[in-house]
């Protein structure tokens, strides 16, 4: 118990520390300075002491179980990874609730924005094939689901990213829908204002940004264990620092896609890197 | 798993103690300040090098405390300072690795 709570809290921190990082890099890029780093954090601690308000559209069971829900699925999330190192597909589920979530979220709430991104996050969950298609690669090419398996796999066979690269563009692709301002980041749009978190105020909303520091992290964490092997600390802090600059400077510089270019881009690239990728592992 | 909480919550602390810290020594708008301020140069090697090098948890929590503490400060401040602690904390460490 006090283990996941232990891995929970450095999630949150470290999540949060790396969206901070996001941030800072997309402004520097963009030639300004930026937030301090420890801004997304302060943000996320500051909405659970700012008053709560409930519009009067919404649906309440909903609105306020949704905010719960997501962040419980993100907790099970890093039980499942950093702590149990168990299967693949508990997380695969794990993001198909996240869809469902952001889904309900959108809708129960109401406002017009919010319905808008409760649409796009279903034509979002095409985000879902690339991933589903990276994890059934990695289980043919290693033969298990189970991450602590996984591993073990590597490190007597090597790191996979070098033997099915394909599937890890496929699951980086996935990395880049997740991130702020991300090209495929539909549901947030800021046309949406902010999309399906639109109406979600106080501590309701700093329940939000809690699980998505987490999420950042869980996905930063099974990117680099499923493809990159068994690796150290201080291996992941500079795993997940490289990708989040990565992320950084393509969001940076890369403007928000239409939905309906965003899902074709993601199913297109997943498709050629899948058909790709079982090529490999068949010749 | 705990010793990894230590360092990131003391490296939070630092950065926030940090942030407050500069905002109440430099009220100015933004500037790009180059000037290379001494004294958090010296505090940014010694947290980075204590929090990397050390070993222990609770040197390594000081000195993730210090680094945070010049890592957070208002954008513009202790930029050039914190890169050339970890630049000699990485060194440092390097140095001590068995190749």
């Amino acid at each position: 118990m006090a283990d996941i709570l232990i891995n929970v809290i450095i999630a949150f921190l470290a999540g949060s520390l790396l969206l901070g990082l996001h941030r800072k890099i997309m402004a520097r890029v963009q030639k300004r300075p930026g937030p301090p780093i420890i801004q997304h954090l302060l943000h996320s601690l500051k909405f659970f002491f700012k008053e709560t308000s409930f519009p009067k559209t919404v649906s309440m069971p909903f609105y306020i179980g949704i905010v719960f829900i997501l962040a419980a699925i993100w907790i099970v999330g890093v039980i499942v990874g950093p702590v149990a190192h168990d299967s693949l597909l508990i997380l695969f589920g794990v993001y198909a609730v996240y869809k469902i979530v952001e889904h309900n979220s959108g809708s129960s709430s109401g406002s017009p924005y919010g319905k808008a991104s409760c649409v796009r996050a279903v034509l979002s969950a095409a985000t879902e094939l690339p991933l589903f298609a990276a994890i059934v690669l990695v289980y043919l090419k290693t033969g298990s689901m189970n991450i602590g398996n996984i591993i073990g796999y590597q490190s007597t066979n090597g790191p996979l990213v070098f033997s099915i690269p394909l599937a890890a563009i496929m699951f980086f692709l996935l990395l880049l829908s997740k991130s702020p301002y991300s090209p495929f980041g539909i549901t947030k749009d800021k046309a949406l204002i902010s999309g399906f978190e639109t109406e979600h105020f106080g501590f309701l909303r700093g329940f939000i940004m809690f699980s998505e520091s987490i999420s950042w992290y869980v996905m930063l964490w099974v990117f680099l264990t499923i493809f990159f092997g068994p690796l150290s600390v201080v291996g992941y802090i500079i795993g997940m620092i490289i990708i989040t600059f990565i992320t950084g400077f393509i969001n940076a510089v890369t403007p928000i896609l239409n939905p309906n270019h965003s899902v074709m881009s993601q199913i297109t690239i997943g498709a050629v890197c899948f058909v790709g990728t079982v090529l490999m592992v068949l010749i | 798993m705990l010793n990894y909480l230590v360092y990131l919550l003391t490296f939070v602390i630092g950065s926030i103690w940090g942030l407050l810290y500069s905002y109440k020594l430099h009220g100015e708008p933004y500037i790009v300040d180059s000037k290379l301020d001494a004294k958090t140069c010296i505090i940014s090697i010694v947290g980075w090098n204590l929090g990397i090098n050390s070993g222990s948890i609770i040197l390594g929590g000081i000195g993730f405390l210090l680094a945070g503490f010049v890592m957070g400060e208002r954008p513009g401040y202790g930029r050039k300072e914190t890169a050339i602690g970890l630049v000699v904390a990485i060194i440092v460490y390097l140095a001590h690795l068995k190749w």
